[in-house]
């Protein structure tokens, strides 16, 4: 996620669909996020970019429903159902994906491996 | 040509060959034989000249690339190698300092070398950049290509920097990676400019031409004198990358007070300090539920606990903004009243604009049985929604639905039964003896969804569709509804719609999700008709209602929109059905009852299949 000011950011995104578990009263997704506008981007041990202020997830447990759509620990969220998560506070982030009237997310992530795998096919054809 | 003369000797081969004893064909076999070994042979040698320059045109372009000529290029004798031109600058000799060792930081690695060739490419384009006797078209374009050199070769800086940021503190670095070490791993404020300057003097003292060096990532500087072009070939004295990175990392960094460290490293203007202070990185859980109070939500909250099940204030689930006035009515007539249909399309409608976030909290502190009802009846909604909007106007957008009108919607048969009692088949001669024409365009109603249903029209409102879970409080309160003029329309939506259907899984558009819509279903509760009748039945209005043009209140409303919409060669189909139902208003009590009941069968057959 290089980004220099001015152009357009570009990344290669995958879709996941997590089913959120019901559990009582509340639903488990089975992963943490971090990050956000309003917290410090420097002390993200994800982030290839130290200013880089998006979602990250930086815990997934084990057998959750994150876990068996395929999310992995250090991906970045870039959209949950459509909203934008580039540009969001860690709140406005937690209230997106853990809305109590929905029953699935469908989250934009891009991860490192993805973007080399991406890049290595576009080198080497 | 000895290929030809051992084959005519021998006619061992060709009897082997042919297979066959006779004699005469042997003579016959000999001479066609060898003319085909002679096609043979042509053929082979055209073959051989066409590798042969192929062959030719690979080694000279190896040699275009390697300065080199291959030994294997096939020279003919008396033939002389060809005069090889070397493209200028496609040869570099990479440091060997650059190319980082060991596969353990394949991704570290690959940017490294990644720069180590962009050092290189930018070294050359300045040197390009240095020529003074070109013309200005020239010099220009090479400015530019310096430049943007340049910013590639700072952006893989930034890249492999912030790459070692992530491995480094575990991996052993290579020496001319000391300064950006030590930048990565000084968490603390103790940064300074004096460890860049160190490197920069140990690097100086350990390289002679560092001097040089600076200058491409300083392109402002007074810059050096020109090094002859072929040490820039030789790589090995040249750049070690610590010196345009330290140089580049200087100027931001000075200026700057080293409080934020991490942010103060970028060297890319861009990245100021923010305006704000940041709270520490943190992370949460999203599986337990949210602890931190958050004022701004607050005030929806507190109404939450007083909320009766049945009839819960509506200003709960709604930002103080979102059309208050609108809902004060309908809700004041709901009270007094069992709600009519008219209400109902009210409340959804304008509860569509409610603010998620706000629902949201509200569910927080309530029950989970109404909760339910609320998400169901909600889902039922967005799927009838962008049809009728278009089935008036295919262009229109979906957020046109709430320009529209509904209060002209009166008509609905519910309204005349919001009882409870399960009375299949007496109730709807007073409906379709008052709403004949509405009860009666079946096939018109037949046509027009095949009209509208293309695939891109699905397609289009894909976020949209959404399929009902099975309901029953809905289908029960909807109950009390004369079939007949709904029969048309199951048969329409079965048809034409299967592709909701297997969208079941989708959850709502967040705009169409949180209508609390539920509130007056209680009343309609009864038991006994299939779920998928009445989620039609409630459709069917919804299209209904949107169909409705402001001003057209005839009963024959459809009629109205349909004229006024379709295309020409549907008004004329329409136009008897019109007549068609006209005529047969009367009879449409005794027809109806029969009718439906069959027509609802159909319906729920089809429904299951499609539902497996």
């Amino acid at each position: 996620m290089a980004f220099t000011p001015g152009q357009p950011v570009t990344a290669v995104v995958q879709r996941i669909e997590i089913q959120k578990l019901r559990q009582g009263d509340n639903l488990i997704l089975g992963f943490s996020i971090g990050g956000g506008i309003d917290q410090d981007p420097g002390q993200n041990p994800f982030s290839e970019d130290k200013t880089d202020k998006g979602i990250y997830v930086t815990r997934i447990s084990a057998g959750g429903p994150a876990d068996e759509a395929g999310l992995r620990m250090g991906d970045k969220i870039m959209q949950v159902n459509g909203w934008d998560m580039t540009m969001v506070t860690h709140d406005q982030a937690r209230k997106r994906l853990t809305k109590k009237n929905e029953d699935v997310v469908r989250l934009l992530v891009t991860r490192k491996s993805l973007e080399d795998a991406v890049r290595q096919s576009m080198t080497r054809p | 040509m000895e290929f030809n003369g051992e084959i005519s000797d021998t006619d061992s081969g060709i009897i082997l060959h042919s297979g066959s004893d006779s004699p005469t064909t042997h003579t016959k076999d000999v001479t066609t034989h060898t003319r085909a070994m002679k096609l043979k042979h042509r053929d082979l040698q055209d073959r051989l000249e066409i590798c042969i320059l192929e062959l030719k045109k690979l080694c000279i372009r190896e040699a275009e690339l390697t300065g080199r000529l291959p030994d294997d290029y096939p020279l003919l004798p008396g033939e002389k190698p060809p005069q090889i031109r070397r493209r200028i600058g496609a040869a570099f000799k990479l440091d060997e300092l650059n190319i980082p060792q060991g596969e353990e930081e394949s991704e570290l690695s690959l940017v490294d070398a990644e720069l180590a060739l962009q050092m290189k490419i930018y070294e050359a384009a300045r040197k390009l950049c240095e020529e003074h006797h070109t013309s200005k078209a020239v010099r220009k374009s090479r400015l530019l290509q310096r430049k943007r050199e340049e910013k590639k070769l700072k952006l893989l800086q930034e890249r492999a920097f912030q790459l070692r940021l992530e491995h480094g503190r575990s991996s052993p670095l290579p020496a001319f990676n000391i300064a950006q070490q030590d930048l990565g791993t000084s968490d603390d404020s103790s940064l300074s400019d004096s460890v860049v300057q160190d490197e920069e003097v140990t690097s100086q003292s350990s390289q002679q031409s560092l001097g040089g060096l600076l200058c491409p990532a300083e392109p402002d500087l007074p810059q050096p004198p020109p090094e002859p072009s072929h040490s820039f070939v030789d790589g090995p004295c040249m750049s070690p990358s610590a010196a345009p990175q330290s140089a580049l990392l200087t100027p931001s960094q000075s200026p700057r007070p080293s409080l934020e460290s991490t942010q103060s490293l970028n060297s890319s203007p861009a990245y100021d300090l923010p305006p704000i202070q940041h709270s520490p990185w943190t992370e949460s859980s999203l599986d337990q539920p949210y602890q931190k109070s958050k004022k701004s939500r607050s005030s929806s909250r507190t109404s939450t606990p007083t909320k009766t099940e049945l009839l819960p204030p509506l200003e709960a689930c709604l930002p103080p903004s979102v059309q208050l006035s609108h809902l004060r009515l309908s809700r004041a007539q709901s009270n007094s009243t069992p709600s009519t249909p008219e209400i109902r399309v009210h409340r959804q409608l304008s509860l569509r604009l409610s603010n998620p976030e706000s629902s949201f909290d509200k569910e927080r502190g309530r029950v989970r049985g109404p909760r339910r009802r609320l998400t169901d009846v909600t889902i039922t909604l967005p799927e009838t929604l962008p049809s009728a909007v278009n089935y008036g106007n295919l262009a229109n957008s979906e957020d046109s639905n709430s320009e529209h009108s509904f209060t002209s919607y009166n008509s609905s048969p519910c309204q005349e039964f919001p009882c409870s009692s399960p009375q299949p088949a007496f109730p709807h001669s007073s409906p379709v003896g008052s709403y004949g024409p509405q009860a009666f365009p079946r096939t018109g109603f037949y046509h027009n969804p095949r009209h509208q249903s293309s695939p891109g029209f699905h397609k289009a409102y894909y976020n949209d569709e959404m399929v009902y879970p099975p309901d029953l409080d809905l289908q029960r309160s909807y109950y009390a509804q004369p079939a007949p003029s709904t029969s048309s329309r199951y048969e329409y939506r079965y048809k034409d719609a299967p592709v909701p259907h297997q969208r079941a899984q989708r959850p709502a558009d967040i705009r169409l999700s949180p209508s609390p819509a539920q509130w007056d279903h209680p009343h309609y509760r009864s038991a006994g008709l299939p779920q998928q009748v009445v989620t039609e039945q409630l459709k069917s209005w919804h299209r209904r209602s949107q169909l409705k043009a402001p001003r057209s209140r005839s009963l024959d409303r459809q009629g109205a929109v349909r004229v006024k919409n379709m295309a020409a060669r549907e008004l004329n189909c329409y136009a008897n059905q019109k007549y068609h139902g006209q005529v047969n208003q009367r009879q449409a009590l005794q027809r109806s009852a029969d009718d439906s009941q069959t027509h609802w069968l159909v319906d729920d057959g089809s429904h299951y299949m499609s539902q497996v």
